[in-house]
């Protein structure tokens, strides 16, 4: 609880990480946005799901990097290391704020999408919130674990989005399905919330797990 | 190092006897009816999807065993399949489009086993890329452990998630039983213990590479201190 309380809090002195993750995520959707042929909005709204898992996923790595790099500064990350308490808490407070902060950025670029390619969310909002919510955790978990790795090799940040992508398919795949099938149908398919919940499941334990050998020195 | 010397030459000779052997089946084995001449990439093709996943799942495992045990040879083991594992998937991913282009009319398609192919091809060059920006052998080997570990899950998941996407089209579902005409049936059964063979001497010599580096290492370390 006090890692999550100390990087909240830390985040919340500075916000440099939310502020660089909103405006990476808003200049995504204003990337993709130019990318799309003129004039063609309304077809362009088929692609809209997955465009916005896009956007999540690069500002989540992008947060990711950061989540650990404050705490090479300082060598904060051995006396993380130290804390007298189970390694599995200080993995739930990093992953908890990350996720936290990938929340507020998702929907701020979500209205951003919607603002920049003429969509309604309002009648899908709660269901895409909860869909969004579980790829974050997902992004978050497995995120943290390895950013955990990434920031201890060389080339820290290109290390991470080279680890995390791959691993990254089988939420990506069950959020821009789930997020398709709500914008374009309203509904909200079963198997592709299987898959994300599942998929959760395993990344939490998995990290969980694994972090206590990541964070020896 | 006896015992390995042994394990290096029972492996050559074996790769030796089944390379042969199957190199004279496939070219004995009928031409296909219906696809000609291109069908024959099978006999490459489909025996290199078996080293390539065989490697990835001692990859897997040696990193397990690596983090529970802490022994420095599992780590060994791991990095040496995954280089093994990579080089089939290489050939798969070769070999794969040309019979393709032969038989669909194009090199690639976004269906279940290709894109699972390609994924997993994916995970282990980041596995290598891991191991080699990472500095301390120790170090290195955890980091990787840690993503071999995670990525096995993973697959399985992708299975289902590329499933989901709709991706079982083109593919054949299974060559094993029924689906050989007569006479590629032995050229087939051939080609995968070519591959075996193949996959374990090449997992041979790797190891040896490693544990020569180890010694050197070790040497080196002697040397500074004296």
């Amino acid at each position: 609880m006090a890692v999550l309380w100390k990087d909240l809090v830390t985040e919340w002195r500075s916000r440099d990480r939310l502020v660089a993750m909103a405006m990476f995520a808003l200049l995504v959707v204003i990337v993709l946005y130019l990318a799309a042929p003129p004039g063609s909005v309304p077809e362009a709204q088929a692609h809209v799901p997955g465009l916005l898992w896009v956007a999540w996923s690069f500002a989540g790595v992008l947060g990711l990097n950061r989540a650990f790099a404050i705490e090479l500064e300082n060598e904060a990350i051995s006396t993380l290391a130290l804390a007298p308490v189970d390694r599995g808490w200080i993995f739930l407070g990093k992953a908890l704020a990350s996720f936290l902060l990938l929340l507020a950025v998702q929907a701020a670029s979500a209205l951003a999408f919607a603002l920049a390619f003429d969509l309604d969310l309002r009648p899908v909002a709660v269901p895409l919130a909860g869909v969004a919510a579980l790829g974050a955790f997902g992004l978050s978990t497995i995120g943290t674990l390895f950013g955990a790795i990434a920031v201890r090799t060389q080339y820290r940040e290109v290390m991470l989005p080279l680890l995390l992508l791959p691993l990254l398919v089988p939420v990506l795949l069950g959020g821009v399905r789930a997020t398709s099938a709500l914008l374009l149908e309203g509904v909200l398919p079963w198997p592709a919330l299987q898959l994300l919940l599942v998929t959760d499941g395993v990344f939490a334990i998995v990290s969980f797990l694994c972090f206590e050998v990541v964070l020896d020195e | 190092m006896s015992s390995s010397a042994a394990w290096k030459r029972a492996s050559a000779v074996s790769l030796a006897v089944a390379a042969s052997l199957w190199a004279w089946w496939v070219l004995r084995a009928p031409v296909d009816a219906t696809q000609g001449l291109i069908q024959k990439v099978l006999y490459v093709h489909v025996p290199c999807v078996l080293g390539a996943y065989l490697g990835f799942a001692v990859t897997a495992l040696g990193g397990l065993l690596y983090l529970v045990r802490h022994e420095e040879r599992f780590d060994r083991l791991a990095a040496a399949a995954a280089e093994v594992g990579v080089l089939f998937c290489s050939l798969v991913l070769l070999t794969g489009p040309i019979w393709a282009k032969g038989t669909w009319g194009r090199w690639w398609s976004w269906d279940l086993r290709l894109t699972l192919t390609l994924l997993l091809y994916l995970i282990y060059v980041s596995y290598l890329l891991l191991r080699s920006f990472t500095e301390g052998s120790e170090r290195a080997a955890r980091f990787a452990a840690v993503y071999a570990i995670a990525g096995a899950p993973v697959m399985l998941l992708n299975y289902f998630a590329i499933d989901l996407a709709g991706g079982r089209t083109v593919h054949p579902e299974n060559l094993g039983s029924g689906s050989l005409g007569a006479g590629m049936g032995m050229p087939f059964a051939l080609g995968m213990l070519t591959a075996l063979a193949a996959f374990a001497h090449l997992l041979v010599r790797r190891l040896e590479v490693g544990g020569l580096r180890a010694e050197l290492d070790r040497l080196e370390a002697e040397a500074e201190r004296a």
